[in-house]
């Protein structure tokens, strides 16, 4: 039987209330997201990652500062954190750029080779480090609006607020992103290996229809 | 008749921000056309990739915030 989850705005008032465990559940449920905006836009798994200690811990000094404004959902509160202290990084970077050579191989390459076969593997890792490249050469506005919606689950509206265009705007750089995406990975045999890319080609809408 | 829709209804049907009757408007007319089923299930497909990136931190990160978290003092 399914247990019900508790809201992350009932987690945010327990924890607020002195209940650690409230927050180690924010944390869990949250983590995947943030890192993973976070590593999009800094390509670097050491760096990504004291950047999430620095966005949790901002949220920290919030919640228990009581400064914590109940207004906005929690997900997309942090992912703004996030999204803000990544580009401040960039930003920085791009002025004093440290040599990195290494943009194929970190921790989005998670699966180890016991979880599946060596070869599956490597084609996997091949796989997600092309489309990490092709996410890069996207336009900026494109990039920022997908890394929003899709890894910071921010809607289209918190978006188009919290970078200063209409929300027409932020779906149409949406959609010019996947279309992108999919035009470039449509030019690459990478992309049609089994385990990224599905076979089921046509009946995608139906499955969505009938979900 | 089918009724035509504007694509950035598409993307939000696609990331779940209609509202259901609009919804069920998009349902119907992916249905009847093909063209507009086509490139739904285009981005769709574009959408899943990306789903697969997704990545977790490391659990030395992850301690190091809930022990902040833990030794954090209120003001």
């Amino acid at each position: 039987m399914e247990t019900m989850q508790p809201s992350d705005s009932a987690l945010i008032s327990l924890y607020i209330a002195g209940k650690e465990e409230a927050f180690e559940l924010l944390l869990e449920r949250h983590k995947s997201r943030v890192f993973t905006t976070i590593m999009l836009i800094v390509r670097d798994e050491a760096v990504a990652e004291d950047l999430l200690q620095d966005t949790f811990i901002k949220t920290i000094h919030t919640m228990k500062g009581g400064r914590y404004n109940e207004e906005g959902k929690f997900s997309s509160w942090i992912c703004r954190i996030a999204h803000n202290l990544a580009i401040d990084y960039f930003r920085r970077e791009k002025r004093n750029p440290l040599l990195n050579l290494d943009t194929t191989s970190h921790a989005f390459n998670s699966l180890s080779l016991s979880e599946e076969g060596a070869e599956a593997t490597i084609t996997r890792e091949e796989t997600h480090a092309r489309l990490r490249e092709l996410i890069q050469d996207l336009p900026a506005a494109q990039k920022e609006v997908l890394i929003m919606r899709h890894y910071g689950e921010m809607s289209f509206q918190e978006i188009a607020d919290a970078t200063g265009v209409s929300i027409n705007t932020a779906l149409g750089r949406m959609r010019y992103a996947l279309i992108n995406l999919r035009k470039k990975m449509a030019a690459q045999p990478i992309f049609y290996d089994q385990n990224v890319y599905p076979r089921e080609t046509d009946p995608v809408p139906i499955q969505r229809i009938a979900g | 008749m089918i009724k035509t829709f504007t694509h950035e209804k598409l993307i939000r049907y696609l990331y779940n921000e209609l509202p259901a009757d609009e919804q069920q408007e998009i349902e119907q007319a992916l249905l009847h056309d093909p063209k507009l089923a086509s490139h739904c299930a285009d981005l769709l497909l574009a959408q899943r990739c990306l789903n697969d990136l997704r990545t977790t931190p490391s659990k030395k990160a992850t301690d190091s915030i809930l022990q902040y978290s833990r030794s954090f003092f209120r003001p």
